[in-house]
């Protein structure tokens, strides 16, 4: 068995059964292993860094570990801001690319970088194989990083030869799992029974621990009332009557009213990234604050926590579970003042009932909601809609919200759709996307077309790059700089030259056929919404600015414009 | 922030045990120029299995945060503190 064949054999080892690639000089030893090995489904995607955002997909749909290949040199810089994708996101993933020879190292041999030394910022971990005797082992432990503790993505570079060389060396057995740790929650509960006005804020770090179910128990057997950030959309679940939505830059009024008031943060696996907290002065500026998270270096990295449970999500979460299931918290004020601010700042966009009336982001994306299956997967990208979704759009679960929330990264949702799809090949995967991020990876429909992927594709075409236009007219005097994209493409005769199907609206009537429509067709389809370029997400706070100063439609003034953005 | 441009800025030395892998020292170097953290001198040791190594430099930001980002990486097995280096220093 040579190095590559034991790659393969660490994969069907592993349960890993889905791969995204694209073959090329020093990998293809390991695309020559591939020919005779039937267990690894090999996905063809149609840029590197399409491969690496779909492993990205398929690692946030599935819980799984999401894996990615590409050769050397380009096909490895191309995978970059995939990678970098996924380790904002702590998103689990294998990424193996093939390098030049070890005796070509260091020689600026055709098609060779240093990979390791340009990645090292964006990985959990890397190595490069230079002993064929280390690749077994070093595999091994690839992939139980890539997953353990806070996950994140783990690259291995191989050079060809090593790929070639018969490794002797039996594969190590598997090492268990460490047990789930819990700290002493005592002093947590003393501060939770005492708080008047307790706020569960949470992100990510929930579906990443998969303590989901634990999460979802815990908020309803505290009553806690909650808010969440962009990846803890779905925490809590359809029907919490407790839960306030999204905080921060997009958020609600009401999400960052209760935490402004809040008297305790009770903060479940989020990192108090700067989009949702706003300048820290003014965040939670009455509260003090429980951090519980997985990783140590998130604990009084912003802002000191008052106290700091690190271990194990789910195992702390029943912990309290059991502590609470007894007592009820003094705290039906306070529910009852998140539920007023609830009514009165949640999350609104008016259902236009003039039929001629032109489409609204927010209007498409409540009717979205509503006529989806519940097991709807939405692959976002990045931009007003990404955040049109994330107010309107009523998630059950955080797995089916696919967002690049720390990186940002335009032209995400495609290809996460793909790997969703992979994830599960029953489930509705919808990519809600923007004109500007949907030509960022729109070599991908080769991809749709070639594994007859049922994905519906849901362009919102404003025909600019409409989150930055929006900062420009608010925070820039209104002067529009390299946003517009009225030149775009037919994008209806696009999706039809790939063979795939497609529709398009503009007009509010259109609304609800157009979305029955594709999720009726028994393939992939395209529906082209065009909206207006002058419509803006509200409301917003300033970058820099505290949440206290958020910015609505209807302050909608020159005051925005007052003091330039640092 | 740019800690950088302080012009006086808290001053300590760590001491870290690493194992010999590929780019561990890089990795190290990274992490401290990425959290805010400036090197004014840096010694190594070498082992058959292991780097041994001392840096001394400051930055305005906790140095607790430094460490735990330090104690994250793969490759490092410990990382000291050295207390009677925390002192002010007016130039970095």
């Amino acid at each position: 068995m040579n190095g590559a064949q034991h790659i393969l054999e660490a994969f069907h080892r592993h349960n890993i059964n889905t791969v995204f690639g694209y073959p090329g000089g020093c990998i293809m030893p390991l695309y020559d292993a591939l020919v005779d090995d039937v267990g690894v489904e090999h996905v063809l995607c149609r840029h590197e860094q399409a491969c690496a955002l779909a492993a990205d997909g398929y690692a946030r749909a599935s819980g799984e570990i999401g894996v990615c290949i590409a050769t050397s040199g380009p096909g490895a810089t191309n995978l970059i801001t995939g990678v970098a994708n996924a380790y904002m996101d702590s998103i689990p993933m294998l990424v193996i690319t093939g390098q030049v020879a070890t005796s070509m190292i260091g020689t600026d041999a055709f098609q060779e970088t240093d990979i390791l030394g340009m990645t090292l910022g964006i990985v959990k971990h890397s190595y490069l194989v230079d002993d064929a005797e280390a690749l077994p082992a070093i595999i091994e432990e690839a992939i139980q990083l890539a997953q353990s503790g806070r996950p994140g993505p783990v690259w291995i570079d191989i050079p060809k030869d090593v790929l070639l060389t018969a490794v002797a060396t039996a594969a190590p057995a598997t090492a268990p799992a460490p047990d789930a740790h819990c700290p002493d929650i005592t002093r947590a509960l003393a501060m939770l029974r005492s708080a008047r006005r307790p706020l569960l804020y949470s992100g990510g770090g929930v579906s990443l621990a998969q303590a989901e179910d634990s999460f979802r128990a815990f908020a309803e057997t505290s009553g806690l009332p909650g808010v969440v950030t962009l990846k803890g959309i779905g925490n809590a679940g359809k029907h919490n009557p407790h839960n306030l939505g999204m905080l921060g830059m997009h958020g609600s009024r009401a999400a960052n009213k209760a935490v402004e008031e809040c008297d305790l943060l009770f903060v479940v696996g989020a990192r108090l990234d700067d989009r949702a907290t706003g300048k820290l002065d003014g965040f939670a500026p009455n509260a003090k604050m429980i951090h519980i998270d997985a990783d140590a270096a998130e604990i009084n990295k912003l802002r000191e926590a008052d106290l700091a449970l690190r271990g194990d999500l789910n195992a702390i979460l029943v912990a309290f579970i059991a502590a609470l299931e007894s007592e009820s918290l003094a705290i039906a004020d306070w529910q009852k003042q998140c539920q007023t601010w609830h009514t009165t700042g949640g999350f609104k966009a008016a259902d236009n009932e003039e039929p001629m009336a032109p489409i609204t982001g927010p209007a498409f994306i409540r009717q979205l909601s509503r006529t989806a299956p519940d097991d709807t997967v939405i692959a976002c990208d990045v931009g007003q809609h990404q955040m049109w979704v994330a107010q309107h759009y009523e998630f059950d679960h955080p797995r089916r919200h696919l967002t690049s929330g720390g990186l940002g990264t335009m032209g995400f949702g495609l290809p996460a759709a793909i790997g969703a799809q992979f994830a599960d090949r029953n489930s509705t995967v919808i990519n809600v996307t923007g004109d500007g991020s949907f030509m960022m990876n729109a070599q991908e429909l080769a991809t749709i077309r070639r594994y007859k992927l049922p994905l519906k594709l849901i362009i919102l075409d404003n025909q600019c790059l409409g989150m930055v236009r929006q900062q420009q007219e608010l925070f820039y005097n209104n002067r529009e700089s390299h946003i517009n994209l009225d030149d775009n493409p037919d994008f209806v005769a696009m999706a039809r030259a790939f063979d795939i199907p497609a529709l398009h609206i503009d007009r509010t009537d259109q609304i609800r056929r157009g979305i029955e429509t594709i999720l009726a067709y028994d393939g992939p389809m395209l529906l082209h919404v065009a909206i207006s370029r002058e419509e803006n997400v509200w409301p917003i706070v300033k970058p820099g600015a505290s949440n206290r100063e958020m910015i609505d439609e209807t302050k909608r003034t020159s005051t925005a414009n007052k003091e330039n953005v640092a | 922030m740019n800690p950088q441009s302080q012009t006086a800025m808290p001053s300590y030395t760590l001491n870290c045990r690493m194992n010999q892998e590929a780019a561990a020292l890089e990795r190290l170097c990274q992490v401290v120029r990425v959290r805010g953290f400036r090197i004014s001198r840096m010694s190594m040791e070498a082992a058959e299995d292991h780097l041994d190594i001392a840096l001394t430099l400051s930055g305005s930001r906790p140095i607790g945060m430094l460490r735990s980002q330090l104690e994250k990486l793969h490759s490092v097995v410990d990382v000291a503190l050295q207390e009677q280096a925390a002192v002010r220093s007016v130039s970095a």
